[in-house]
């Protein structure tokens, strides 16, 4: 049961189709939840959708990325007073019936940031090479810096307010934020776990963060590393 | 002679070849088409004043160039190269870089602006839809922004 003062939230790029089943799930996973949406500027409806199935929407009049739309969530999430956030990607990759299991060491102080993680647990999730790699090499990376994390990756987090101010600062990438926010949050003691999830792979052939972007993921990630490593 | 000895003398016949009237001719008419073309340009308002003292001094000193050679060749002989021209390319060389990593750095920090203003948009989009349903509509009417894509 997830209680009142939570938000979950979405970041959704063209996701109109998948979008209302997702929230269906998601509102059925945490009934007292709030939902929000943040449309970052999609083309096909999905503010409209997700507005449709009762979420609360953040519309984008442009599109600004991956990590912009996280953003608004959190600044969302901070201004409303929620006292906790679930974030989940809105093409259906995460499960949400896997919500409170992610929210629950947050929701009891346990940590400020439960990541959920494939890799905790086996599963038979499957990801392209160079995202394999660049997941291996961000989380011995991660490790290097104090981060002990299997799936920095993921998507799938929950959060309390601590987490939310650090969120909000200007220094969270607009495009792919992973190990390197982790090292930031890590870096001024808020405290991070893993929590094993199940995940599908995605259905979509380009996701917010994939394709032939993956080897600027790799360069532009190991950059933000070493300026938070001089901060 | 020695090697190095025709070498120097070489640098020597290069650093004080004569001048010509058309280079210098055309150095002239570069500053001072690039001097009218800012002045245009701030005129049309097309150009913030703020952006054109980099370029007037880029005018100014082509201009004090063409009217004194000597200059480069000083500045030439104090670098060690050979030639006004090899002299000319790594100024501008440098001057590109240097205009390139200055204008990332502004269009890093502009970025940074526009995010943040966005995200300040659809906050306040959600806030107003949720005080005015009928607001709802904001988006694809006359008062929103048109798309970037």
């Amino acid at each position: 049961m997830v209680a009142a003062g939570v938000i979950v939230g979405l970041p959704a790029y063209n996701e109109a189709e998948r979008l209302p089943a997702v929230l269906a799930a998601v509102a059925r996973a945490a009934p007292g939840a709030e939902i929000a949406v943040v449309d970052d500027g999609s083309a096909d409806g999905t503010g409209d959708a997700a507005a449709r199935c009762g979420a609360s929407v953040l519309r984008h009049p442009f599109n600004l990325g991956y990590g912009a739309a996280l953003q608004t969530l959190y600044k969302y999430a901070l201004r409303s007073g929620a006292e906790l956030l679930v974030q989940l990607d809105a093409d259906g990759q995460h499960d949400p019936t896997e919500i409170p299991r992610v929210a629950a060491p947050v929701a009891s102080g346990e940590c400020d940031l439960a990541i959920g993680s494939r890799f905790v647990e086996k599963s038979d999730y499957r990801m392209g090479p160079v995202k394999a790699l660049g997941r291996q090499l961000f989380a011995r990376l991660g490790r290097l810096a104090g981060v002990a994390v299997s799936d920095p990756t993921s998507g799938f987090q929950a959060m309390n307010r601590r987490v939310l101010a650090l969120y909000c600062e200007p220094f969270f990438p607009p495009d792919y934020p992973d190990v390197d926010v982790l090292v930031a949050a890590a870096r001024r003691g808020l405290r991070i776990r893993e929590v094993p999830v199940r995940m599908r792979e995605s259905t979509r052939a380009s996701t917010l963060h994939g394709g032939t972007r993956d080897f600027y993921y790799v360069y532009k990630m190991l950059m933000s590393l070493w300026a938070e490593s001089r901060r | 002679m020695t090697d190095a000895e025709r070498l120097a003398e070489l640098r020597q016949l290069f650093l004080h070849a004569p001048e010509s009237g058309a280079v210098r001719l055309v150095a002239l008419l570069f500053a001072l088409s690039l001097a009218a073309v800012v002045l245009a340009l701030v005129r049309r308002r097309t150009l913030r004043a703020e952006y054109t003292p980099i370029w007037m001094a880029v005018a100014f000193g082509t201009l004090l160039v063409a009217l004194n050679l000597d200059l480069l060749r000083w500045l030439t002989r104090a670098l060690g190269a050979w030639t006004i021209s090899a002299t000319l390319f790594m100024l501008g060389e440098f001057f590109l870089v240097a205009i390139c990593l200055n204008y990332a750095v502004r269009i890093s920090q502009a970025s940074g602006h526009i995010r943040d203003l966005a995200q300040e948009v659809a906050l306040l989009r959600q806030r107003l839809e949720r005080l005015e349903p009928n607001a709802q509509g904001l988006g694809e009417g006359e008062g929103a922004p048109a798309s970037t894509r």
